[in-house]
């Protein structure tokens, strides 16, 4: 119980002293917060009302993100179903699965915006570099979900369909793909409304979508059109998760 | 004639297994015969139905199942699996297929490699695999997810598949150890009559003596991998099924023999 109570003291220690390391270096001061209020008032009064003449350019970003989000989840499926087998502990030996599944935690371990930025400076800007960001970091994390849907796939039916003589890939059809099924479904279902949410401000740093109106009309001073546009993507977070909880009913 | 199945001086240890599953076990079974295996458990009673089954691997001795040799080193060939049914203690079915997905499963080693890939059963399969239903008595559940049945109805699924590959012997690992006793009577009636009605022998394990006495023609008492006694099920008396089934209790080092 001391021993206990002394760490709770440490860690309670730590963390005041990351606050006040925070306040003391960097340049934040509480005075200019509390002085912000008129400032703050004048800012979200020039946001309205949204501005409801950038439909199109909300239309055209929308559809940019969502073509991001597709062809993003698109490439991350097609990169997981070897990446997920080589990262699956019952399918390969663990001189391979290790290695993998320690690449998978890597690509995991990258923003999605900085693979954006490294893209957009390796192949330009638009919708293209967000794709492939899109595909790579989405990888990190499905790969491993296909890894596990392998792996738990119960052994007695596959040993069963070995005794009646089945071949391997009558097995891997009517054994192991019935039990998989569901849990890939759900999991690359769940994966595309990360990436859907995620690309919403892929455009940011040029890499296409509706993040990229967001940006310039901040920059530019027009809150009342970003305002609008900040609308639309909290309209489109609403229905995708609408849409994935229907979806997800299906597949339970 | 031609022996269902032929076991001669076999002994065989699971890999990593410090004792002998079985150990220099020799047992013949006539054509259309049912006999069942007795024993404690532990006592090598699955090992020896997947050694028949063709599914171990680095035995010794020698295995001859419906007139073939059995290669201690290789798996059968695919016909030869189709020809021995097997049926799993805990069904081994596919959960989230249906019914008749499932029985015609039992076909997957009767068709042609790549028609069993691609999942198009010819007219011929899906009859056979209604009639292993209707034979079963659960025409009504063809189009119902496994994952939906109660256990009896399920071990009649489990049956119903091994019937859909056609074979000649079947093996069934304690078919009704999962099932009260008025189920486990329906099924063993039920997988005795099928077998006789399609000329198969049938090896079933059990952990009830009465019941094996009832249903099989022979039994066999198997106790840490050896055959203690195979007779005629008419001969099954208590001071056997006693010895079968005797617990050894070492006290202290002593070795003291209690009655189970």
């Amino acid at each position: 119980m001391r021993s206990r109570g002394l760490s709770g003291f440490f860690a309670g220690a730590l963390v005041a002293c990351a606050v006040l390391w925070s306040f003391a270096t960097v340049d934040v001061e509480l005075s200019r917060l509390m002085s912000a209020g008129p400032r703050m008032a004048g800012f979200i009064g020039r946001m309205i009302p949204p501005d409801p003449t950038v439909m199109g350019e909300i239309a055209k970003g929308s559809a940019e993100t969502l073509r991001i989000a597709i062809l993003g989840t698109l490439g991350a499926i097609l990169l997981s179903i070897p990446l997920g087998i080589l990262a699956s502990e019952t399918m390969v030996p663990p001189a391979v699965h290790r290695p993998a599944r320690l690449m998978l935690a890597f690509i995991r371990a990258v923003p999605l915006i900085l693979v954006a930025m490294l893209m957009v400076g390796a192949v330009g800007l638009g919708p293209l570099p967000g794709m492939i960001a899109v595909a790579i970091h989405a990888t990190g994390m499905l790969a491993k979900f296909y890894a596990e849907a392998i792996d738990g796939v119960s052994r007695a039916p596959i040993e069963a369909l070995e005794s009646v003589g089945a071949g391997p890939l009558a097995r891997l059809r009517f054994a192991i793909w019935p039990q998989m099924a569901p849990v890939v479904a759900r999991d690359t279902i769940f994966r595309f409304e990360l990436n859907l949410r995620e690309s919403l401000i892929l455009g940011i740093v040029g890499a296409g979508g509706i993040g990229f109106y967001i940006q310039t009309y901040v920059r530019s001073f027009q809150y009342d059109k970003a305002a609008s546009v900040t609308l639309a993507v909290i309209v489109m977070v609403i229905a995708i998760e609408a849409f994935n909880v229907a979806l997800r009913r299906r597949f339970a | 004639m031609i022996l269902a199945a032929a076991i001669d001086d076999v002994s065989y240890a699971h890999p990593g297994a410090d004792l002998p599953s079985l150990e220099r076990v020799s047992i013949q079974i006539a054509a259309g015969e049912a006999v069942a295996i007795l024993g404690p458990s532990g006592a090598g009673k699955t090992t020896l139905l997947a050694l028949l089954d063709g599914r171990l691997r680095g035995w010794l001795g020698r295995v001859s199942v419906l007139g073939t040799q059995l290669d201690p080193d290789q798996r059968p060939p695919r016909e030869q699996c189709a020809d021995t049914g097997f049926i799993f203690q805990e069904f081994a079915l596919v959960e989230r297929s249906t019914v008749f997905r499932n029985v015609l499963n039992g076909r997957l080693g009767r068709m042609p490699c790549l028609r069993a890939a691609f999942g198009s059963p010819s007219t011929r399969d899906c009859e056979i695999a209604r009639t292993a239903l209707a034979d079963c008595g659960i025409a009504d559940l063809a189009d119902r997810r496994v994952d939906s049945l109660s256990g009896g109805q399920r071990q009649r699924v489990a049956i119903a598949r091994c019937l859909a590959q056609e074979p000649k012997l079947i093996l069934a690992d304690e078919p009704v150890s999962n099932l009260d006793p008025v189920r486990a009577v329906d099924i063993l009636t039920l997988l005795t009559k099928v077998a006789r009605a399609r000329g198969a022998a049938i090896l079933f394990s059990s952990h009830q003596p009465d019941l094996a006495g009832r249903f099989a023609d022979r039994i066999v008492g198997l106790r840490s991998g050896s055959i203690l006694f195979s007779i005629p099920a008419a001969q099954l008396s208590e001071d056997r099924t006693t010895a079968l089934y005797r617990q050894e209790v070492s006290v202290s080092g002593v070795s003291l023999r209690a009655v189970n």
